[in-house]
């Protein structure tokens, strides 16, 4: 019931939260000089050097699904969002602690208005993709009308629960953040990005990797793209349920850590 | 035992004193054991290790009633800017409860809302709208902060450029702006210089005349005198003295006397 207290008094402090994802998206654009540039410049250049290492290299075209260069740009540009977020919710608290000392708000708006600026900027580098979906003469599959706004939630509740979690234990245990940038390198690896889902040769492999919530967030927006290929729903419904069960988690960590987080700012 | 909670209700939705605080206890870690202990806390929802802790406040209990100028006084270390942060809901208690019945206005770390990298107009709609201002108010106030401020010519200038003292004025005068019935001061009239000074005075006086609650923590007795009616004396984290002004205060020097005398 406190939880739902919680959300309730976000949605109220509505305005406020949007204040400070302006605030965080102002700040972020106007401190450098190529502002926009970076937020697409960024991921296309890591998608560029994972097209050649995977696409020519190796030649491991066949483990992506064509055209490949496509096909790394939507799991590219979903992970950033992902490692982005994760790696500043970490240090949430810890940045804005004069406002969290000064101002009785909520205590998670901070750790929600870094997962929704963040998912601002996935949003305005979503022109790339569909500048590659021209370029390959690629139109949207019609699962794009659910399937996109069904990754955006499960992936904006997904950085929200590690987040409330890593943002409180990161005060008392500052070594955390070395820990979480190791962790997400290793994540990348073991989520399907630069190579297919289909790749793994038996279906019980595949439940497996998509116990990983990105596994079944990045296989939505794929399906956006590409055709729906013969794998069934169950991968994104397990990492829906395994999301939901990181955010109610996170939250009642949060809670729980809240007095002695504040004591430490 | 009542959970330890801190309430903020609604303005104007109960009666019973603005301010009212309950057996209230807050306990800080000495040494730095507690980061090295969480896997503990974690796990059994408690540190281990109590002989590094102390109680910054204990048992503190004490009612303020609307249009009343509380003083908190002590020596350092005594646990007032944690009774206002507490007050302000800005840490959780311990034991005990704290319910504030109106809304708040903390003068806690003036610039704490501010950015360097915006400049002072940007920082001034974000601070207001921080603290629960519309934009269409912010706007309805905008130039009486700038005028307080005095900072005009310099509105579009990024405000890390702004000197520490402009960035406390700037801070002042938007949280005074606000239409809080409670205000809580932390000691940040002692910045500024002395012709500033002098018109922070003469605001904190008008928000007392117009029936403001306030609760305020100085060491000056001049400041205190001023604005005060009523003193709770702090000594160790615990209420030693609650009543008048000059006798709290009188207590508080007798006491600080004596421990120098020795």
């Amino acid at each position: 019931m406190l939880m739902l207290d919680r959300g309730r008094e976000l949605v109220e402090r509505r305005r406020i939260l949007w204040l400070l994802v302006v605030r965080d998206l102002k700040v972020r654009y106007s401190s450098s000089a190529l502002g926009y540039v970076w937020t697409i410049l960024d991921p296309l250049m890591m998608a560029l050097v994972y097209w050649l290492v995977f696409g020519f290299i190796f030649d491991g075209s066949k483990r992506g699904i064509q055209p490949y260069i496509l096909f790394l740009v939507v799991g590219v540009l979903a992970w950033q969002w992902f490692n982005g977020g994760v790696m500043d919710t970490t240090r949430a608290l810890q940045q804005e602690s004069k406002l969290v000392r000064s101002t009785n708000l909520p205590r998670e708006i901070w750790v929600v208005k870094i997962v929704l600026a963040k998912g601002a900027e996935f949003l305005f580098s979503l022109p790339v993709i569909v500048l590659f979906m021209i370029r390959y003469r690629t139109p949207p599959t019609w699962d794009t009308l659910w399937a996109l706004p069904a990754a955006l939630v499960l992936q904006a509740v997904l950085i929200t629960g590690i987040g409330l979690a890593l943002s409180a234990v990161t005060v008392l245990v500052t070594d955390m953040q070395r820990v979480v940038r190791i962790l997400l390198r290793v994540l990348f690896y073991l989520t399907p990005v630069v190579y297919s889902i289909h790749v793994l040769p038996h279906a019980f492999l595949r439940d497996v990797m998509a116990v990983n919530p990105m596994t079944g967030v990045i296989d939505l927006y794929r399906r956006c793209v590409f055709p729906s290929t013969e794998l069934g729903w169950h991968v994104p419904a397990i990492s829906a349920v395994v999301t939901l069960v990181i955010f109610l988690l996170g939250s009642a960590l949060f809670r729980r850590l809240e007095p002695a987080v504040l004591k430490e700012l | 035992m009542a959970v330890p909670s801190t309430t903020q209700t609604a303005p104007g939705t109960a009666e019973g004193p603005v301010i009212e605080v309950r057996n209230l206890g807050i306990e800080f870690q000495q040494n730095r054991k507690r980061r090295l202990s969480v896997r503990e806390m974690l796990f059994t929802g408690r540190s281990s290790s109590p002989a590094g802790t102390f109680w910054a406040l204990k048992d503190v209990s004490f009612d303020v009633s609307a249009g009343e100028g509380v003083g908190l006084i002590g020596a350092n270390g005594c646990g007032k800017s944690t009774l206002l942060r507490l007050v302000a809901g800005v840490m959780l208690p311990d034991t005990g409860t704290v319910t504030v019945r109106q809304g708040v206005a903390p003068l806690i770390e003036l610039t704490g809302g501010f950015l360097g990298d915006l400049t002072a107009r940007d920082n001034i709609y974000l601070t207001a709208g921080l603290h629960g201002l519309s934009r269409e108010q912010v706007e309805e106030r905008f130039d009486e902060i700038v005028d307080f401020a005095e900072v005009r010519d310099r509105l579009d200038t990024p405000f890390r450029h702004y000197s520490s003292g402009m960035q406390v004025r700037l801070g002042f005068a938007v949280v005074t702006t606000l239409d809080e019935p409670v205000i809580l001061v932390d000691e940040v009239l002692a910045v500024g210089d002395r012709a500033f000074r002098e018109k922070c005075y003469t605001r904190m006086e008008e928000l007392i005349g117009a029936g403001r609650t306030l609760l305020f923590v100085s060491h000056s007795e001049k400041d205190l005198k001023r604005f005060c009616t009523r003193g709770i004396y702090l000594r160790k984290g615990e209420v030693v003295a609650d009543g008048g002004i000059e006798e709290s205060f009188k207590a508080y020097v007798k006491d600080s006397d004596k421990a120098s005398g020795k």
